[in-house]
């Protein structure tokens, strides 16, 4: 079953996001490029919002076709599908399996630019593309974008429903560099000297 | 009088020998040494490996144990005690993760601290926050300060606020302890820092004994950082 997921981070939620991704023009993409699931990883205290967007004509509330314990969550999914097609939106505030869903489950990866987030899709090879949430302080999520697009191990846009279609066309047609993990031995050599001289 | 100039010639070595102390103790008096390898390893100090962990909350704590993660031979060794600092229960779930997921062996030990800042939190509850961040730390890092006696040991920090007054406590006890060694403080600054130093790193950037940054850039910027690539 083809799936994007969305990942919003665990601490703050990305209201723009979530709007865009759960779009009429957005979804109606998706399955024309084959996708039969979207799972939402909305962050905290979002839940009610998330459900109150999917409460419409649209959807039908069904029960959730991966496990709560495959997804990781402690509350229940909110899980819709689309009322004239077999389209499933799945919804969770937060996973602590979420290498686990990303690994198994996703073939895209739509993520907001925590770094955290940035490297699990990443390590497990998955394509990904950046959203940068530009509402948060201190705005680093941009260079952090910025910097891995450089590189071309993502594709990186804003939250505007165009800019997520536009990177969505590109996921078709263009293929990322895969990511080096790095594990230094230089830095493991500092922290025994630091320890043990 | 003869006492008084006693007293006073006693006080006067004593201020000379914690001058001094200081001297030793902060880092940026010291030669930066990022070319400190295994091979040219001469351990001095014997023993056990205890290493203290600092996890903030969401992304520093996914940093910090994907870090543990990472060099788990060295850090997460079967003879090592890792006692793990945190201020939130869903940190301490994520690490509960990490131990089940590497069948983690060595000793733990927890110690709860006060978040000393919220995001978005004004300046004046920040400051009383910080306030009751300072005392309730200080007897936990006068614990993990005397644990670490004579042992060969780590504090592994990644930037919350909590941790510089951490770090600062863990500077003053080794200033103030004559006989105490280094307290060797690694902090590494958060993979989302590209070319400016978070708060918490323009802080510890003048008392952690190592200054791991993971972009070039800020090695350029900062010269006392050291720069292995990207850790986490």
């Amino acid at each position: 079953m083809k799936t994007l997921l969305v990942t919003c981070g665990a601490t703050v939620s990305f209201p723009k996001l979530i709007c865009s991704v759960i779009s009429a023009p957005f979804i109606g993409e998706l399955k024309s490029d084959g996708f039969e699931r979207l799972i939402v990883q909305f962050g905290k205290d979002y839940r009610e919002e998330f459900a109150g967007k999917l409460d419409n004509e649209l959807f039908i509330e069904v029960e959730c076709s991966i496990s709560t314990a495959e997804l990781g969550t402690v509350n229940t999914p909110v899980s819709r599908t689309l009322m004239a097609s077999h389209f499933e939106i799945i919804g969770i505030d937060f996973s602590s399996k979420i290498q686990h869903v990303i690994k198994e489950h996703a073939d895209l990866v739509i993520s907001h630019a925590g770094t955290g987030s940035i490297l699990d899709s990443l390590r497990l090879a998955k394509p990904l593309i950046i959203c940068v949430n530009d509402d948060l302080m201190n705005n680093h999520q941009q260079q952090i974008a910025d910097k891995f697009e450089s590189y071309g191990y993502v594709w990186a846009c804003s939250a505007k429903p165009k800019d997520l279609l536009r990177c969505l066309t590109r996921s078709r047609s263009e293929v990322l560099k895969p990511f080096q993990a790095t594990r230094s031995d230089a830095f493991e050599g500092r922290l025994k000297f630091l320890a043990f001289s | 009088m003869m006492r008084t100039t006693h007293i006073s010639i006693g006080l006067l070595v004593l201020y000379a020998i914690y001058l001094v102390r200081l001297i030793c103790i902060l880092p940026f008096f010291l030669k930066q040494r990022q070319d400190d390898s295994p091979l040219r390893l001469n351990s001095k100090r014997k023993g056990q490996l205890k290493v203290f962990v600092f996890l903030g909350s969401g992304g520093h704590t996914g940093e910090m144990l994907r870090l543990l993660e990472n060099y788990s031979d060295l850090l997460l060794a079967n003879s090592n005690t890792l006692f793990v600092g945190y201020s939130d229960t869903q940190s301490r779930a994520a690490f509960a993760q990490l131990a089940k997921k590497t069948d983690l062996k060595c000793r733990i030990e927890f110690y709860e601290f006060i978040k000393a800042r919220e995001v978005n939190s004004s300046y004046f509850s920040s400051f009383v926050t910080i306030v009751r961040t300072l005392v309730d730390s200080c007897f936990k890092a006068l614990s993990i300060s005397l644990r670490f006696y004579s042992s060969p040991h780590l504090v592994l920090l990644n930037g919350p606020g909590t941790c510089c007054v951490l770090a600062l406590w863990f500077k003053l006890f080794e200033w103030v302890n004559l006989f105490q060694s280094r307290s060797n403080i690694v902090y590494v600054e958060s993979l989302a820092r590209i070319t400016s130093l978070s708060l918490s790193g323009k802080l510890l950037y003048w008392l952690a004994d190592s200054f791991v940054v993971q972009w070039k850039e800020l090695q350029i910027a900062k010269p006392r950082a050291e720069y292995y690539g990207i850790l986490v």
